[in-house]
């Protein structure tokens, strides 16, 4: 597959996994350019790979991972679950769209790793071993770091399911 | 609970910018690879040098240390970076002992002697390898440097409340979102980092760029006074360093009021390929020569508008 062939592809799709693993879509642009930039320069090599998408994703997700100004990344984080803490607690739990919101916030402050492996999984559907293959770690880790991710977003949930007077 | 977890990270992820940007912006940046591959994070050169009139404004504001006398004259170093440490930005800056400033631009893709890596390429590698690559290549002692990662300087022109600039022609451009008419006008908001930002359909490129940041730096430094000095210094603090041994608090004894600044662009030579990438050389007799002229304040008085 030819470069400009995978870009029209799959660049809008890799706009929203880095934006979703990123929580902040204007990092996820520059990665993304970056990575594609990078990638066009050996495209020989990556081109004539089993899985360019899977290589290509490792390389936003390393970028994204070795990012150095942490602190800004959790301030967006702290900031979206400030948010979320104002979200009305008389909410109707019907309400969707404020559940959705609120499980968005609390993935934002997920350790990077983790909502990494937990993006690959809910948004790319990606397999253990793709996953592994993608976080550079084997698939025990990847099973732990999964394993952890959902038990933080379900420990919120019940809490806040409490605060709401409902069981879930 | 895990299609709660599905529906909140697609709503994430349609956060995404529209993928066409992101395709012109790569095809651009394609084409404009011989000055040197300018993606991501914005170049602002006003940044690195407001930053280092800011900070020592605000300490002095809260040290309050008593200037015995006049400061000595200082040239100090201003690298902006963008969020991965790579160096986006370069200006040589003189500050005077009454508080006014030259800063000269230097352009990023400059070989000095004979060596292999570009200048952008220095502080990454070590700090001190830049300021002697600049102190050989201009002839100048470089007292000190100043790093700020540039993404903060949003929040600057945030607290400032827009800053007065003039264009010679409309601009206008998609790409970055700016959209300004003619003439002179108080630039404010998101057009603040689209003015700062725009790069291409610039007839001068990069150069052009440059005379915007600079433009947009001597309105700056005319509204860095009073209570904003504070909250600018607070945004910016924690993205800035500094060497080790600079007394910033005797640096600061200068600037009584408002920043004058006298800007200029260094000028460069042919393009050049080594190792592969292209850049520039400089001639070194007259770089020095042109920063010798600028530093005693004998250099042409910028333009009042840029295009």
């Amino acid at each position: 597959m030819g470069f400009d062939q995978f870009v029209t592809d799959r660049l809008d799709r890799l706009l929203g996994y880095a934006t979703a693993i990123t929580c902040d879509k204007h990092l996820a642009q520059d990665i993304v350019q970056n990575v594609l930039m990078r990638a066009q320069g050996k495209w020989e090599r990556i081109g004539s790979m089993d899985a360019p998408y899977l290589y290509v994703k490792r390389m936003v997700t390393n970028d994204y991972l070795s990012w150095r100004r942490r602190r800004a990344a959790r301030e967006i984080a702290v900031e979206r679950s400030e948010l979320a803490r104002h979200v009305p607690s008389m909410a109707d739990p019907a309400d969707t769209h404020a559940e959705r919101e609120a499980m968005r916030a609390r993935i934002a402050v997920l350790p990077r790793k983790q909502r990494a492996a937990l993006v690959l999984r809910f948004y790319e559907d990606c397999s253990d071993a793709e996953i592994a293959q993608v976080l550079g770690c084997t698939e025990s880790t990847v099973r732990s770091q999964l394993s952890r991710a959902l038990q933080t977003l379900r420990t919120h949930e019940l809490a806040r399911s409490a605060t709401l007077g409902v069981h879930s | 609970m895990n299609d709660l977890i599905r529906q909140a990270i697609k709503a994430e992820a349609d956060e995404r910018v529209d993928s066409r940007t992101v395709l012109a912006d790569l095809h651009k940046a394609k084409k404009r690879k011989p000055l040197g591959l300018i993606v991501g994070v914005a170049t602002l050169t006003a940044a690195a040098a407001a930053a280092a009139v800011i900070i020592p404004t605000a300490i002095k504001k809260t040290d309050a240390s008593p200037a015995a006398q006049t400061p000595a004259a200082q040239n100090v170093l201003l690298i902006g970076t963008d969020e991965y440490h790579r160096t986006d930005a370069l200006v040589f800056a003189r500050f005077e002992g009454d508080g006014s400033a030259t800063i000269i631009s230097l352009p990023r893709d400059i070989y000095v002697g004979s060596s292999p890596d570009r200048i952008n390429g220095l502080y990454m590698q070590d700090p001190r390898k830049l300021t002697d690559a600049v102190e050989q290549m201009t002839g100048s002692k470089v007292d000190h440097w100043a790093a700020i990662n540039m993404s903060a300087f949003g929040q600057i022109a945030g607290i400032v409340g827009g800053v007065e600039v003039c264009l010679s022609a409309p601009a206008k451009d998609p790409l970055s979102g700016v959209d300004l008419p003619a003439g002179k006008q108080v630039v404010a908001g998101d057009q603040v980092l689209a003015f700062l930002r725009q790069r291409f359909d610039l007839t001068g490129g990069d150069l052009d760029r440059t005379k915007r940041h600079q433009a947009f730096l001597a309105g700056l430094a005319a509204k860095i006074a009073g209570d904003k000095a504070v909250m600018m210094a607070r945004s910016v603090r924690e993205a800035i360093q500094v060497d080790q041994g600079w007394d910033v608090v005797e640096f600061a004894a200068r600037f009584q009021g408002p920043v004058k600044i006298r800007t200029a662009t260094l000028p460069v030579g042919e393009a050049v390929q080594r190792d592969g990438t292209s850049g520039f050389a400089v001639d070194p007799a007259q770089t020095k020569q042109f920063v010798e002229k600028q530093f005693n304040g004998e250099g042409p008085v910028r333009d009042e508008c840029v295009s």
